[in-house]
């Protein structure tokens, strides 16, 4: 068996664990950084996701988060020397409110949106309908609108960060499975088929699945697994330029450059499946008629599912565990339009122990143990 | 209580499960695409279409026994006309589209009987309008009575091309050319298999002759590697390949034509038999992956069951046996199929499928591509038709590392548009084994929907109550 040793074990290459990777090469400092995944290409719940990145948020954390996030997309093609792009598409979220409850919360996160500088505005629900006709009247109050907020290709942002990544040395190797860590002297130690890798700081972006990584050093972390459920239709006319967003019917829909219609669609359930469950279709088409009626004639092409995190806060865990050198990134369900950020500051805190950055402190580990969770306005009408 | 028994598919394979399992008095439903049962080998026109057909007369009566034998009991099944099924399941749920409305059905045991589809080789030139499977400009003549085209080059490998190549002469059209990768002298090597199939042996010689006399050139060792034409085809050049893939210099020629019909093998339909989660292998000579099954049609799940050509390409007769067989096998409790009972009552149709199955050994000889073959595809050829992926993408894809079907997909978007993949995935996992030397171990991820449908139909569902 062979025994190798680097400065920082990276594990999982998604959107988490490739941007951290490519911040942390970017800062030319030497160190010589793995990344592992036990899947293929994007085949987790980065490349899963419906897509989107939005400045819409009620609490301050996430929209800095995003509005870094979000300038990085938009100069992303240059910073990762990508040509082809990453599919930048700004064309605006829309987010509805389906009854007075959730309008208010809506109205309460603009105020902390304009704080921050976001080009949010309020709709009446005339204007929704004006923006996007093929929407449903019922119960329809208003909703809020970005123009800034739009999508990516997940696809072309991984592929883009691979590509920098390795351009910069970064060794990134797919299909090698960690089963389990060790404390190793200072370090540590993951044992993977081909043999043991030697590590003095290990960054854990497995997202759902960091509490099985973390329990091999006795360490436990609330995060729960939420598998979600995708559809795409075939290729239509358009029908819904902004993307949507209901908080009532807990879908969001993006209908693509080429025309298809992506949908998401979220409803409590637990486990890691990703396969398609049987009685999905039936309960989204009902729901998604519902939300646009004008799409009812649209053929689906696809479903998919994916897993994402969830932690008791709903709030992403950044930063160093317990165990010095030991560090987490959980995304809890905003992992793609977060990465740009979460890339920056964690690289900067691994590498040079930069603590600076506030998120740090509002997203650390160690709230689950001093109970100082943080609420998302907006998260808690979903 | 009676056994429930779904059948997808009312080809050859379809129509003898469904015959059988009437007949041992299971509760019957077939689902079937087409407007008339038959499938695609055993294509009906419409009742109100008169004419000849050009297809052999032995041919035709088989054809027409089962057809009336499945018609004798179709008052007793639950036929489903021009339905879709769209998604199956690991429980053993079938979801259908008809019309607007769809339909969840769990029966005590399934067959998929969805046969293949055929296999192109993409090449320069061949998305250009004129350029058809042949297999597609037989069912024209099937189905429709018309010629598909007035002067023909029919290509590929395998019987089919030269069995469309005689049917258009003998509707009355010209056939330009006839190309065939490997000569059918492949079949020599398999005497015990010839003398098995000597019944299918003559009305291929039949075929043959009509071919000879009409003084068709006939190019062996050829495949066309370029379509010319614009908004319309006007010429394919046909040349000879070497091992390498490349073109032998001086063999290239130019042959005018209005319709290139191609078949280089078949595909196996097993993307319902996957979404089940059985266990697949691949064998690009009888259809890409398909379901590991037994002699009584069981895959890895229980309850699920594959017949005919979409459990590997066998033809027709084989399909039939395999229908009664795997009818039969569904229509009792696992437990019993495993009995030698059931062996006892089934061995003469047992016998019979051996013996055609001795037959496609010879056949196979002619359809095994010659190594190189996926090299006429150059960077600039159009692979995935859907998403208009080349394959110079996919090339890159493959040396960056990617090399698994899924992978490819996430990088270039192959196999994410209309088609699902079914026109282009099994090509692309030949050309990713030509160009790294290994084939993806397994297919790309079946999902729903196996057929679009739209929001409207899936909303407007009825589900069976639980049995």
């Amino acid at each position: 068996m062979t025994k190798e040793k680097f400065d920082v074990l990276i594990i999982g290459a998604g959107a988490y664990g490739l941007s951290c990777a490519w911040w942390m090469a970017k800062r030319r400092s030497g160190a010589r950084i793995l990344v592992v995944d036990e899947g293929e290409f994007a085949s987790g719940a980065s490349g899963r996701n419906g897509a989107g990145f939005r400045m819409q948020w009620g609490l301050d954390l996430n929209i800095r988060l995003c509005q870094e996030s979000t300038r990085f997309f938009e100069t992303a093609a240059e910073q990762l020397e990508y040509p082809r792009g990453i599919e930048l598409k700004q064309d605006g979220y829309l987010v509805l409110a389906h009854s007075e409850k959730a309008l208010a919360a809506l109205k309460g996160s603009l105020e902390v949106q304009h704080r921050y500088g976001v080009p949010s505005e309020l709709l009446s629900a005339d204007d929704c309908l004006k923006m996007v006709p093929a929407l449903g009247r019922n119960r329809l109050v208003g909703g809020t609108f970005c123009g800034k907020d739009g999508t990516i290709s997940p696809f072309l942002l991984l592929d883009s960060l691979l590509k920098a990544c390795r351009r910069e040395k970064v060794d990134v190797r797919y299909g090698t499975r960690v089963e389990k860590l060790e404390r190793n002297g200072g370090g540590f130690r993951a044992l993977v088929q081909d043999g043991p890798i030697e590590a003095d700081k290990i960054l854990l972006c497995t997202d759902w699945a960091v509490p099985e990584l973390l329990a091999s050093l006795g360490l436990n972390l609330p995060v729960k697994s939420l598998p979600k459920e995708a559809i795409v239709t075939v290729p239509c006319t358009p029908r819904v330029k902004p993307i949507l967003i209901s908080l009532e019917h807990h879908i969001s829909v993006n209908q693509v450059n080429r025309g298809s219609i992506v949908f998401v669609v979220s409803r409590a359930r637990e486990g890691k499946e990703i396969a398609s469950t049987p009685d999905f279709l039936a309960f989204a088409s009902q729901k998604i008629i519902d939300l646009l009626p004008g799409v009812a004639d649209v053929p689906v092409l696809r479903t998919w599912g994916g897993v994402s995190s969830l932690t008791p806060d709903m709030q992403p865990i950044l930063g160093e565990t317990e165990i010095e050198g030991l560090y987490v990134a959980v995304s809890s369900f905003r992992g793609l339009m977060t990465s740009p950020a979460v890339g920056r500051i964690m690289s900067a805190l691994i590498l040079e122990n930069d603590t600076n950055d506030p998120v740090l402190t509002q997203l650390t580990p160690r709230r689950f143990k001093t109970g100082d969770l943080i609420v998302e306005p907006l998260l808690n009408q979903e | 209580m009676q056994r429930s028994i779904v059948i997808i598919g009312a080809g050859p394979a379809g129509m003898a499960a469904a015959i059988e399992a009437v007949r041992r008095g299971c509760r019957v439903t077939v689902i079937d695409e087409g407007p008339r049962p038959g499938g695609q080998i055993y294509r009906q026109p419409h009742p109100a279409l008169h004419g000849e057909d050009f297809a052999e007369p032995s041919e035709l009566a088989r054809k027409h026994r089962l057809i009336d034998g499945f018609q004798a009991v179709i008052d007793r099944i639950d036929y489903r006309a021009e339905a879709n099924v769209y998604a199956v399941f690991p429980n053993g749920e079938i979801h259908l589209a008809q019309g607007d409305r769809t339909e969840v059905l769990r029966p005590d045991a399934m067959i998929i009987a969805t046969g293949v589809r055929e296999q192109a080789i993409p090449f320069p030139g061949w998305t250009i309008p004129g350029v058809m499977f042949a297999g597609g400009a037989q069912s024209i003549l099937k189905a429709q009575r018309v010629l598909p085209g007035r002067n023909v080059v029919v290509a590929g490998c395998g019987p089919l091309p030269r069995v469309v190549a005689a049917q258009i002469l003998r509707a009355g059209g010209s056939v330009a050319a006839l190309a065939s990768l490997r000569s059918l002298r492949a079949m020599l090597r398999y005497p015990r298999s010839l003398w098995c199939g000597r019944d299918i042996l003559r009305e291929g010689l039949r075929y043959e002759w009509t071919v000879l006399r009409a003084r068709v050139p006939q190019f062996t060792g050829y495949v066309p590697v370029r379509a010319i034409g614009g908004e319309r085809l006007e010429a394919v050049a046909l040349a000879r390949i070497d091992a390498e893939g490349r073109i032998v210099s001086g063999s290239e020629r130019e042959i005018a034509c209005d319709l290139l019909a191609i078949n280089y093998g078949f595909v196996a339909n097993s993307e319902l038999a996957a979404m089940t989660g059985a266990e697949m292998r691949r064998d690009p000579v009888i259809g890409g992956w398909v379901a590991v099954t037994d002699a009584f049609g069981r895959t890895s799940v229980p309850g699920v069951f594959v017949a005919g050509d979409s459990a590997g390409l066998r033809g027709a007769l084989v399909a039939e046996c395999d229908g009664t067989i795997v009818g039969a096998a569904a229509a009792v409790p696992s437990t019993a199929v495993d009995g030698a009972a059931l062996k006892t009552n089934l061995a003469a149709t047992m016998a019979r499928r051996t013996r055609h199955l001795e037959f496609q050994q010879a056949v196979r000889a002619t359809l095994r591509l010659p190594d190189g073959i996926w090299r006429i595809v150059t960077d600039d050829t159009l692979v995935c038709r859907c998403e208009n992926v080349r394959f110079g993408e996919i090339r890159e894809a493959l040396e960056s590392g990617h090399r698994s079907l899924n992978a490819i997909k996430r990088n270039v978007r192959s196999g994410m548009g209309w088609c699902g993949g079914r026109t282009c995935l099994h090509a692309i996992a030949s050309l990713a084994e030509a160009a790294t030397g290994q084939a993806p171990a397994e297919m790309m991820t079946p999902r729903p929907m196996a057929r679009p449908v739209p929001f409207a139909a899936i909303a407007r569902q009825k589900r069976a109550a639980a049995e």
